[in-house]
């Protein structure tokens, strides 16, 4: 045999081994019966830590969504509360809404082969009430502050006194938002465990379909095993034909750069927070890589949150209703979102995500009134056009599968006037310098201190930036400064910290608004402006006498009553007239998909679940994906 | 000076540096603008939707104040910590990892950043002050050009671009190594050897290829200029063997800012090689070093960036210590 021969028939036997090495994970199992998901958080401190009774347990791991068990569950396609563990909703038994009765499914089994009973739910409430101040999950302060009194009646039926009038009973004790509070332990475990601080939690036994088979030491993935008896499990209920993925393996593929790398190689199923541009560079390489919607804009994803520009109304000038509506006015939003996410979001100039569970009962009834708007001078401030101005821009600068209607992008937003923007700065005593730059009443140069978002969070940074540029061009100097995640968070709720942040908030999933940040915006709760202590509550550090009223007032009333939704609507009013909060977009959470191996994704189209991976919404995932066959 | 004062004053020396690196250590991270108490506290109030009741979050600020030692005054706190490094070895719990100590964490991540840039490193070294030597001795020749142009063109490129390409290269387009890193845990046995060094050779590779265009450059310089002395011209007159000069009159001499170089670069293992670990999802201390800045992680902090002032000190102490060994002109002073 000639040698060039030789070599060939070798190479092809090396490719030919690969291609047998790539059928299996690398952690062991037949990747075509296993779903991977990029880890939210990519390495865990804690990879062996499984009680869920710590705040340092490994939870973005899976384990809210495989492995434990919640008494009620959000269905993320519709926004309902939907029973897991309760056998239906629960029955109120006094007029003051401070007593409940709930009945719990039978037939539901530990993972260990022991039948969960109300015993379980009442050995937790035990502990959280127990006062062991290790133990520090922070469901803990809420429920303890939250429930009154608890008793079992049988071993199926459970009664809850809560402490004032609670509206929103499955949300505190069941999912109010990514995850519950109460976290329900088996007692034939933890009961024998002599300090539960120190208790590891190996090997949990679960109520989920899933069981650990093996993690990382390291804390870069984690494996998920299908129960032999998954169909007794808390959520079995969610499948519909009977095939589940035998593993859900939750890894780590490292930073954007090579993780898009292993992407186009088929190496996960779900990424999670893929920057658009590397999303389209792995779809250029890899046709089974598909967005949420083949339209513009492709990652509106319904995420809960809004991106928006938190304020320290408490610090001049920004005390300054003025002012605080002359840096919405000098915003450029359209040149923002095409220059940081190529066009590709969706606007909302009300404080909230403009999501389809939220659209028809928030946004929708308040368009005429936003139309109709005007600011103390007169100047009518919202752009109504902006949408298709958006679109027109993007025709002009060439994207593709820019739809017909520009609703897609939202409904609108604030006009970009700095002209306005300068008179109503000139109208609380700024002027302008030679250079054009804005100084304050003082006579000082005024110097906006901007903080965003570093290199952890990519699409925000650009989003940062773009925005510091905008208010640059109408002679706002600003000082962009990046931090890290940790000191981040410190801004974000510490007066002494924040100027301007560029944020993440009003996260409420469902039409209630309370099981959110609204629930705390209350003058009670604002700390003097430059405190140093974390702000306790009101995360806007906004004072506004009716808007107390109207929460104070929202408390106390059915949390899907029409009620309910008007005072909604009328905090939303006062946001506006106050310009609490500079609210930009949903965000773009860009969450694409590569379909080679598994399908039935939710997308837009097939919009039964959001598409988060770190939310209940993986339950509907795991259960209605079905394998390609390859 | 004598060759026991010259010690002495070397181990004082490492003594003092070292106090001064552990004191700087505990008061850095106390200027950064995150506490980790508050920060601990922030990103609950941002799990729970900012729903948390005023009343629970002070008491839950008073409690962790308590669990992570860090009540009482910035002197007295400071005192513990001297306590309890110098005597114990005891960073306290990690603060994102409670109750886990940072001393684990530290254990774990050790053996893969010392195993991987260790061996690189000397890899890198060796390789490269080899072929610097020859590229120096036999400058004349076609192939010492040669190797000097990979030398410079391989010198000037930033690690992360270089670690791309090869990701690029033999992760991608040649699929032969993986992308991120995959070991399952388990006893040590072949296969997990085999899985270690497959996870390993890529992060490696881009190691050793940075760091060797500087040791060729450097040690073709040393060994360039030495070749000129008039030790090495009598030596070749008087008849000694190319081989036996190269080796024995040249590289004696010129690898001695080297090892000085190497052993700084051995002590610099301890702070991890960050932007390989990120970029390979290596387990290693840089990695955790980086985490724990953006976690505001005080007590991670103090622990990696000790064992890496301890290790750079120890390291400049043995080589100075061993110096006299390799240069008789200390040892004749």
């Amino acid at each position: 045999m000639k040698k060039s021969t030789l070599i060939i028939l070798s190479l092809l036997l090396c490719l030919v081994g690969l291609s047998f090495a790539q059928e299996m994970t690398d952690v062991g199992t037949p990747r075509s019966e296993t779903l991977i998901f990029q880890t939210f958080d990519r390495q865990t401190a804690n990879p062996d830590q499984f009680n869920p009774l710590l705040s340092s347990y490994a939870v973005w791991r899976g384990f809210r969504e495989l492995g434990w068990g919640t008494l009620w569950e959000t269905d993320t396609g519709t926004g309902e509360t939907v029973p897991e563990l309760a056998d239906g909703l629960p029955e109120v038994l006094n007029d003051e809404h401070t007593e409940f009765r709930f009945k719990l499914k039978q037939g539901v089994y530990w993972s260990d082969g022991v039948e969960f009973t109300a015993d379980d739910i009442i050995y937790t409430l035990d502990t959280y009430f127990s006062g062991t101040d290790c133990l520090n999950w922070f469901g803990i302060a809420v429920i303890t502050g939250y429930v009154e009194s608890y008793s079992k009646v049988d071993d199926y039926t459970i009664e809850v006194k809560t402490q004032k009038p609670a509206f929103d009973f499955t949300a505190t004790m069941g999912t109010p938002n990514w995850g519950p509070r109460l976290n329900i332990v088996p007692k034939h475990v933890f009961e024998q465990q002599e300090n539960l601080c120190e208790f590891r939690n190996p090997n949990p036994a679960t109520l989920g379909p899933y069981t650990i088979k093996e993690f990382d030491p390291n804390g870069f993935w984690q494996l998920w095993e299908l129960r032999d008896d998954w169909q007794r499990s808390s959520w079995a209920n969610l499948d519909s034909d009977g095939y589940m993925p035998k593993y859900v393996l939750y890894k780590d593929f490292g930073p954007e750069e090579t993780r898009s790398l292993s992407f186009v190689q088929n190496q996960y199923d779900v990424d999670t927070f893929m920057s658009p541009d590397s999303i389209k560079a792995a779809q250029a390489r890899n046709n089974n890589i598909t967005t949420f919607s083949p339209d513009m804009p492709y990652h509106n994803m319904d995420d809960a949150c809004s991106y928006g520009i938190l304020m320290n109304m408490q610090r001049a000038p920004l005390d300054r209703v003025e002012v605080r509506w002359a840096l919405a006015l000098a915003l450029d939003l359209k040149m923002v979102g095409v220059n940081s996410l190529s066009g590709e979001f969706l606007s909302s100039p009300l404080p909230l995500a403009d999501t389809q569970i939220k659209h028809p009962v928030y946004v929708e009834p308040l368009l005429g009134w936003l139309n109709d708007f005007t600011l103390a001078d007169g100047y009518k401030p919202f752009d109504a056009n902006f949408t298709q101005d958006l679109a027109n821009v993007l025709k002009q600068t060439g994207a593709k599968n820019i739809p017909e209607d520009p609703s897609a992008f939202g409904i609108g937003w604030w006009k970009y006037d700095p002209e306005q923007a300068g008179k109503l700065l000139e109208s609380v005593g700024f002027t302008k310098n030679n250079d054009g730059k804005w100084l304050l009443p003082s006579g000082e140069l005024w110097t906006l201190e901007f903080v965003i978002p570093g290199d952890w969070n990519k699409v925000m940074q650009r989003v940062g930036f773009s925005i510091a540029d905008s208010w640059r061009n109408a002679g706002i100097e600003v000082n962009a400064r990046q931090v890290d995640n940790a000191e981040f968070t410190v801004v974000q709720n510490t007066n002494a910290q924040r100027t301007t942040e560029l944020n993440w908030t009003n996260c409420f999933f469902t039409n209630n608004y309370l099981s959110g940040a609204w629930s705390t915006i209350k003058t009670e709760y604002i700390n003097p402006v430059d405190s140093n202590e974390t702000n306790a509550g009101n995360q806007y550090q906004w004072s506004n006498e009716k808007v107390d009223e109207l929460v104070t007032r929202a408390a106390g009333i059915d949390v899907t009553s029409e009620e309910f939704y008007e005072i909604g609507r009328e905090v939303l009013k006062e946001f506006v007239n106050d310009m609490a909060y500079i609210n930009l977009m949903g965000i773009p959470t860009t969450i694409p998909t590569n379909e080679y191996y598994f399908t039935g994704f939710p997308k837009a189209d097939n919009y039964y679940a959001v598409p988060y991976s770190w939310w209940s919404s993986a339950k509907a995932i795991v259960a209605n994906i079905k394998p390609t066959g390859n | 000076m004598n060759l026991i004062q010259y010690i002495l004053t070397r181990v004082g020396a490492y003594f003092v540096i070292l106090f001064i690196g552990i004191t700087v250590t505990f008061f850095l991270p106390r200027l950064m603008p995150s506490d980790p108490i508050e920060g601990y506290i922030n990103q609950i109030q941002t799990q729970a939707g900012q729903t948390m009741d005023p009343e629970a979050i002070t008491k839950l600020r008073q409690s962790l104040r308590e669990l992570y030692g860090l009540e009482g005054s910035l002197a007295s706190q400071y005192v513990n910590y001297l306590k309890k490094v110098l005597l114990k070895f005891d960073f306290g719990p990690s603060l994102s990892g409670f109750p886990k100590p940072v001393s684990e964490y530290i254990l774990q991540a050790l053996p893969w950043t010392a195993g991987l840039l260790g061996i690189s490193i000397v890899f890198s070294w060796l390789i490269g002050n080899l072929i610097g030597l020859l590229a120096g001795f036999f400058h004349n020749t076609r192939w010492a050009t040669v190797l000097e142009v990979v030398g410079v063109v391989l010198y000037p490129i930033p690690y992360y671009i270089l670690a791309l390409v090869l990701i690029l290269l033999f992760a991608y387009v040649w699929p032969l190594f993986p992308l991120s890193t995959t070991i399952r845990p388990g006893p040590i046995s072949l296969e997990k050897i085999r899985m270690i060094i497959y996870n390993s050779f890529l992060p490696a590779l881009t190691l050793v290829l940075a760091g060797f265009g500087w040791n060729v450059l450097g040690m073709k310089a040393l060994s360039f200029a030495n070749k000129e002395e008039g030790y090495v011209k009598f030596a070749r007159l008087k008849g000694v063997p190319p081989r036996t000069v190269m080796f024995q009159y040249v590289a004696k001499n010129s690898f001695l800012p080297q090892i000085t170089a190497l052993a700084l670069s051995i002590g610099g293992i301890f702070n991890g090689a960050l932007l390989t670990e990120i970029l390979f999802s290596y387990p290693g201390l840089g990695l955790r070093m980086r985490t724990a800045v953006g976690n505001g992680d005080f007590n991670m902090l103090y622990g990696t960036v000790t064992i890496s002032i301890i290790a750079v000190a120890t390291a400049a102490l043995i080589i100075d210590l061993l110096y006299p060994l390799f240069d008789p002109r200390i040892r004749y002073q």
